[in-house]
């Protein structure tokens, strides 16, 4: 493994801080069932759920880590690596597929190194295919974040590419 | 009650019933993987389909199904026989069958219904899983490509154990059972998982290609560890117990088991076992005969009143009874004791002067039939984790209340809305001396109360115990004091549980009284689901008392006995299965009188290093040689069968006790049975049992109870050192005495001894998990492996005692709390 890789697998982890957790289960504690929204708001803090909060959250809402475990994995809605600052979502559902999706696909694919549901090492792009985001007409679609790409091309990934290595992490 | 058709036959069951309940108890047997009688019904296999014909063409689980007045079920129509057989069909789908190398293989319930209902092609093709096996642990073997999803072994990890190690992760065709971040299997190894799972998913690692199943024979028996008194069935082959088998109808337990009882047999076959009476000649014990060696013994006790004896409350009823008579009337002495002479004295002591009687007013059956559970110490669980289980029950099945206090938290504490009050350590008496004086000044007291021998001095020695001077000093808020006396008082009914043991120095007399002095000026006494109940450390602790034997009418106690050793008026000392080089305080003391006294005798099932000192050895049988009664904790009297033949050429204690007792010109009973006669006629609630009728599930031996208050005496504190260290000794869950030493499944998991610190004090003294610490006390100094923990409060330590490579007795003396210091 080259030095470079080793310092970006590095950095992946950063110093996670209790405290964020600690303010959201303060705020949940006296609500019954409280675990859903305790994960959910800890996603939201933290972009996933590290297994140090995971933990922490056990120990604090008294639930069996077994268990924080066995929810985080059967909601989709859960993520329990860090993603990315840009979430790219590509429809392959029936209509954008007519129109070209796997093609739009492989080019991001190419251009971001990375496959469906990974993470570039930068953390900057998350990639997922997605089965339909409810704008056929708009086929082939692509959403980055909250904003939607419609009449996808090759060339439209290029510029969607460079618009957001462009931006800001933080 | 509901009246309702099962396969024609007209049947009445109690309302709360499931049809599969209702046809269970009309003996027609409907097929199930998901269904243990003591979890919530699950609903997960399917297999137990039936038709009722008000919810007609509907096939519907039986298990889940609640019975109502004039249903018509029928359980095996064509229809659910080919609906089962499907079912059948998709599990063996993905299901290695790998039967011919499984050791579930006999006794597999999978296995059993596809015989059942022969199912001997499949429809459908599929792959097979291909799960890593979890090898990781030395107890429990994972393989989860054998896996039915019935999920029993998630629940009975959440619903009796309260560990929760095992959990459904991911969804769909990928679920599968498995920890959290689907690490390795690191839990407490009770292996309750290992005994309800339907299938080979779930293994005793320790019993992997031993015997197959039907090869056993299933022989019943009692646990030899703590005093919980669970029962037992040891799987046998070729005379050796090869492992624990499942029986859900057997103890009040219902079959459960904790790690010792389930993995901590090995002793009984271990190639340790002494087989040889051992003579020491020119100072080096040697093999030598039954005959010489008992002539030998036979010929000190005659010297009568220079002799005395320590026996280990593991030993049957009619072993330490017979011991007794021996003592009493053929060598003439009155010195002999059990259990260091203090960890019986909550009853001996405690409860004879309280209730009137040397036992507890409870038993465990009354756990899930309280209202109200205080608990002293947390470790009650770690000491009885099976008495463990039944308040797990209680409080989340029942809705019992639990309050603990204690001097650290513990697994008890994490039970919803389990309240614990964290004290300083070795203040719980006064603690309870302020909750009854919270009790009288709030005018919370019984209307029987005041009438009760005793009253009016206990009122007036209350006066010391204010709760907010004691609340300063053992550092808990008044108002906790306050809430816990009034939650206590207004409860209808409440149970007061604390374990004992040699470890347990604090929890004596003053404890008993205190907790005894609760409960009757509330009246909570002698009520189904309330008392107090005390667990004793050993499988016969209580038996042990109600064969009295302990030093009474001025005979010397355990502690007494061995400084008369070591002062040379005791010459000649009979210890029985006792180890007090490892498990009593102050190793020195135990060690000056054991190299001072003339003679020692030691009859053991181990060369262990109190047998290694002695003159003479006698090898004897375990429990699961011999036959006698047990005395659980809460006087239930159970009988013991031999479960393997012994060894000819040891004996049991019974037999060298008659043999001693023709040598010293006395008539002994042959056989157990008739000891036991006379134990039966002359031993308080024992009257008209026999071994004939202990045979089945044994019996309670009432408790007949005559209050009075024990007045408190000032107590003394224990004053913080700075720089220093609050040690408090106990059990580890894995252990019970020094004897689980040599059980390989508790030695697996925890094979030393260790000293386990708050984060805080860890942090403060540099010390990270498994670095080696010397540990100084005014006694001596020791090295042990650190444990941080986020139970510890600051400024306490605890460190378990079993251990012979680390006897902790090296700096303990038998303190309840010991100040130490600690360095890296």
């Amino acid at each position: 493994m080259s030095d470079v890789v080793a310092q970006q697998a590095t950095e992946q982890e950063p110093e996670i801080d209790l405290s964020i957790a600690d303010a959201i289960i303060d705020k949940y504690i006296d609500l019954p069932g409280n675990l859903m929204p305790v994960l959910q708001a800890a996603q939201d803090e933290y972009g996933y759920i590290p297994r140090l909060v995971a933990d922490h959250i056990a120990e604090r809402l008294n639930v069996y880590p077994s268990q924080i475990y066995g929810v985080l994995t059967f909601y989709a809605q859960f993520h329990l690596k860090p993603r990315g600052r840009f979430i790219i979502r590509v429809c392959v559902g029936t209509a954008c597929h007519v129109q070209g999706a796997p093609r739009i696909v492989e080019t991001f694919f190419d251009k971001l190194g990375i496959g469906h549901a990974e993470t570039t090492p930068d953390l900057r792009f998350t990639f997922e295919k997605v089965a339909c985001l409810g704008a056929c007409g708009m086929a082939p679609l692509a959403m980055v974040n909250d904003s939607t790409y419609g009449g996808m091309t090759v060339q439209k990934v290029d510029d969607i590419v460079a618009d957001y290595s462009q931006r800001p992490l933080k | 009650m509901v009246n309702l058709t099962i396969d024609d036959k007209q049947v009445t069951v109690p309302r709360t019933a499931t049809i599969y309940e209702a046809a269970k108890l009309n003996g027609i047997n409907i097929p199930i993987l998901c269904h243990d009688k003591k979890l919530k019904p699950f609903g997960a296999c399917r297999m137990c389909l039936v038709e009722v014909e008000q919810m007609k063409g509907r096939q519907i689980p039986a298990c889940t199904t609640p019975v109502t007045e004039g249903m018509i079920i029928r359980t095996s129509t064509p229809d659910i026989i080919k609906a089962r057989k499907m079912v059948l069909e998709l599990l063996l789908l993905n299901h290695p069958l790998d039967c011919p190398v499984c050791d579930k293989s006999g006794d597999c319930d999978l296995q059993n219904l596809t015989y059942e209902y022969q199912v001997n092609s499949n429809r459908f093709t599929d792959e097979k899983f291909h799960h890593e096996i979890d090898y990781n642990n030395p107890l429990i073997e994972r393989d989860m490509n054998r896996c039915v999803l019935c999920g029993k072994c998630a629940r009975v990890c959440d619903e009796i154990v309260s560990y929760g190690a095992l959990t459904f992760i991911d969804r769909g065709i990928e679920t599968k059972i498995g920890c959290e971040f689907d690490d390795a299997l690191n839990c407490e190894f009770c292996g309750s998982c290992i005994a309800v799972c339907p299938v080979g998913s779930l293994l005793a690692r320790p019993f992997k290609h031993k015997a197959r199943w039907w090869a056993m024979t299933k022989q019943k028996s009692v646990c030899g560890y703590c005093g919980t008194g669970c029962n037992l069935t040891l799987g046998v082959k070729d005379n050796k117990v090869l492992t624990t088998i499942y029986d859900e109808d057997q103890g009040f337990h219902k079959g459960q088991l904790c790690v010792r009882g389930r993995f901590g047999y090995q002793f009984i076959n271990s190639d340790k076992r002494l087989t040889k009476p051992l003579v020491k000649k020119n100072g080096v014990l040697t093999e030598s005969t039954w005959d010489e060696a008992l002539e030998i013994v036979a010929g000190r006790l005659k010297v009568g009143s220079s002799v005395a004896a320590l026996a280990t409350p593991r030993l049957t009823n009619e072993e330490l009874s017979l011991f007794r008579t021996m003592l009493l009337e053929n060598v003439g002495t009155k010195n002999f004791d059990h259990a260091a002479g203090y960890a019986h004295s909550a009853l001996t002591e405690g409860f004879a002067g309280s209730f009137g009687a040397t036992a507890s007013s409870a038993n465990i059956l009354d756990i899930q039939k309280s209202d109200f559970l205080l608990v002293i110490k947390t470790d009650a669980y770690e000491t009885h984790p099976v008495v463990g289980f039944e308040v797990n029950m209680a409080v989340k099945n029942k809705g019992v209340r639990l309050s603990i206090l204690s001097d650290k938290r513990g697994k008890l504490s994490k039970l919803p809305d389990a309240k614990t009050l964290v004290h300083m350590p070795g203040s719980e008496v006064a603690v309870l001396n302020a909750i009854a004086k919270i009790i009288i000044d709030e005018k919370l007291v019984d209307a029987s109360a005041a009438s009760i021998a005793g009253y009016a001095e206990f009122e007036k020695a209350l006066s010391a115990f204010s709760a907010e001077a004691i609340a300063a000093q053992v550092g808990i808020v008044a108002s906790d004091i306050k809430k816990l006396a009034s939650e206590y008082a207004a409860a209808e009914k409440a149970l007061i549980i604390f374990p004992t043991g040699q470890a347990y120095t604090g929890h004596n007399a003053d404890l008993a009284n205190a907790v005894a002095n609760l409960a009757i000026l509330t009246g909570k006494y002698g009520k189904e689901g309330c008392g107090v109940l005390c667990l004793s450390e050993k499988n016969n602790s209580q038996g042990a008392v109600d064969m009295g034997f302990y030093a009474q009418d001025g005979g010397l106690n355990s502690l007494q006995i061995l400084d008369a050793c070591a002062a040379g008026t005791v010459k000649t000392l009979f210890i029985a299965g006792e180890n007090p080089l490892v498990s009593y305080p102050d190793r020195n003391r135990v060690k000056a009188a054991l190299d001072a006294v003339e003679f020692l005798i030691v009859s053991e099932l181990f060369l262990t290093e109190t047998a290694a000192t002695a003159d003479v050895v006698l090898p004897v049988c375990s429990y699961a040689e011999k036959d006698g009664t047990f005395t659980s904790t809460d006087r239930r009297v159970q009988y013991i069968k031999p479960a393997i033949r012994k060894n000819v050429q040891i004996k049991t204690d019974f037999e060298i006790f008659s043999d001693l007792i023709s040598r010293l010109g006395g008539q002994a009973p042959l056989r157990p049975a008739a000891q036991f006669e006379k134990i039966a006629s002359n031993t308080p609630g024992y009257f008209g049992m026999s071994h004939i009728t202990l045979q089945k599930d044994g019996a309670f031996a009432p408790v007949k109870i005559t209050p009075a208050f024990v007045t408190p005496h000032a107590l003394a504190t224990v004053a913080p050192e700075t720089g220093k260290l609050a040690l408090v000794t106990g059990s580890a869950l894995y252990h019970s005495g020094s004897l689980s030493q040599y059980g390989e499944g508790p030695m697996h998991v925890c094979p030393e001894g260790y000293i386990e610190l708050s984060r805080s004090d860890a942090s403060a003294n540099k010390i990270a998990e498994n670095d080696m610490i010397t540990v100084s006390s005014a006694t001596g100094s020791m090295q042990l492996k650190a444990k941080v923990s986020l139970r510890m409060p600051a400024g306490v330590v605890f460190a378990p005692y079993h251990f012979s490579t680390a006897p902790i007795n090296t700096i303990w003396s038998g303190a309840p709390v010991t100040m130490v210091t600690l360095v890296k």
